[in-house]
């Protein structure tokens, strides 16, 4: 599977038009339904190439856009997550930075 | 039409491809279109959010282990052990965002119904604009089955309208018939009439010459002698008629 190809497991005869926030694959139990005590094997189970990986943010991206994003009449909704990740994602790579300006050394 | 046998084709070894996968990957290889588990994707409303940009679904899944004002209560209280420990530093670019966020809730709440509204609006129309050019060709074309519709039943009173010419045409047909019949008819009724006179004229007129030839003949054979005689015979009946009174 070379870099633009669909996945292995789509079969458009089966499958239809091909909807890039679908795992075509053989499902796993929802990360939701998941048992404490069954996270270690639910987790050993993930295939984690590097290209599953990107894939797995690909079809995220994916349901993020079709949900919020491509419908016919969106709101502010995907422009103010856009900003609160930004502002997350940023803040996170600027803490080390942030850490010196604390106003107080006990709390 | 190349490019598209071309597709076609590309598609036909991607899917041959993709079922030998498919069969050691033990999903279903029957090649059938599957539309219950893999509908065709629709383009459905935007996702509802709350506090302008988190997920509807967040709350929900607070709410059943926490009540309605469970997720608040969280975000409320995870502000404050962040807050109150210096997790979150306030530095002073936490005082420009605050601004920044009261500057957008105040356009948001000002200017966002009317732009939202307008968006809608082009929204509308862009998409009306794209739709006119297959609407009208779909009116235009049930407009052209109406009129066909129309033409036939024209047609039909047109079939009406023959069959009364043609027997119309039959009506006139059987009187030239008929008046010629008669022409025949009196035709031959003239001819016998002429001749059945003829036929009396020349036996009346034989009859007269035939007549007057034996009178005139009859006359002239009666000699004096034989008229004498002849008045005597009768003056001797006169007599005897006489005598016998």
């Amino acid at each position: 599977m070379a870099i633009g190809d669909y996945p292995k497991e789509y079969n458009p005869a089966v499958h239809g038009p091909y909807d890039p926030a679908r795992y075509y694959g053989k499902p796993d139990t929802p990360f939701g339904q998941v048992k404490i005590n069954e996270i270690g094997a639910w987790l050993s189970r993930r295939n984690k190439t590097p290209s599953a990986i990107a894939g797995a943010f690909s079809r995220a991206w994916w349901r993020w856009q079709h949900k919020y994003v491509q419908p016919k009449k969106v709101g502010m909704a995907p422009f103010y997550q856009l900003v609160v990740g930004s502002m997350v994602f940023f803040y996170a790579i600027n803490y080390g930075r942030m850490k010196h300006h604390r106003n107080y050394k006990y709390h | 039409m190349l490019s598209r046998v071309a597709l076609r084709s590309a598609a036909a070894k991607q899917s041959t491809c993709t079922a030998l996968v498919a069969r050691t990957s033990a999903t279903d290889v029957s090649g059938v279109r599957d539309e219950k588990n893999f509908p065709r994707p629709v383009r459905g409303e935007p996702g509802k959010v709350r506090l302008g940009f988190v997920p509807e679904e967040w709350f929900q899944f607070f709410h059943s282990k926490t009540g309605v004002t469970g997720p608040y209560t969280f975000g409320v209280g995870l502000a404050t052990y962040l807050c109150s420990k210096e997790i979150f530093i306030m530095e002073h670019e936490y005082y420009s965002g605050l601004s920044i966020l009261l500057m957008v809730y105040y356009a948001s709440t000002k200017f966002g119904p009317k732009l939202a509204a307008w968006l809608d609006k082009e929204v509308d129309s862009v998409e009306n604009e794209w739709n006119s050019g297959r609407n009208e060709s779909i009116k235009s074309l049930e407009d052209a089955i109406q009129d066909e519709k129309t033409a036939q039943w024209r047609a039909q009173g047109q079939e009406l309208l023959i069959e009364a010419k043609k027997e119309n045409v039959l009506l006139q047909l059987e009187a030239a018939y008929r008046e010629r019949m008669m022409q025949a008819y009196m035709e031959v009724k003239r001819r016998l009439d002429y001749q059945l006179e003829k036929a009396n004229v020349e036996r009346r007129l034989s009859q007269k010459h035939m007549v007057d030839w034996i009178v005139s003949n009859v006359t002239k054979a009666i000699t004096p002698d034989q008229e004498k005689q002849a008045l005597d015979r009768c003056i001797a009946d006169l007599a005897a008629i006489a005598g016998r009174k």
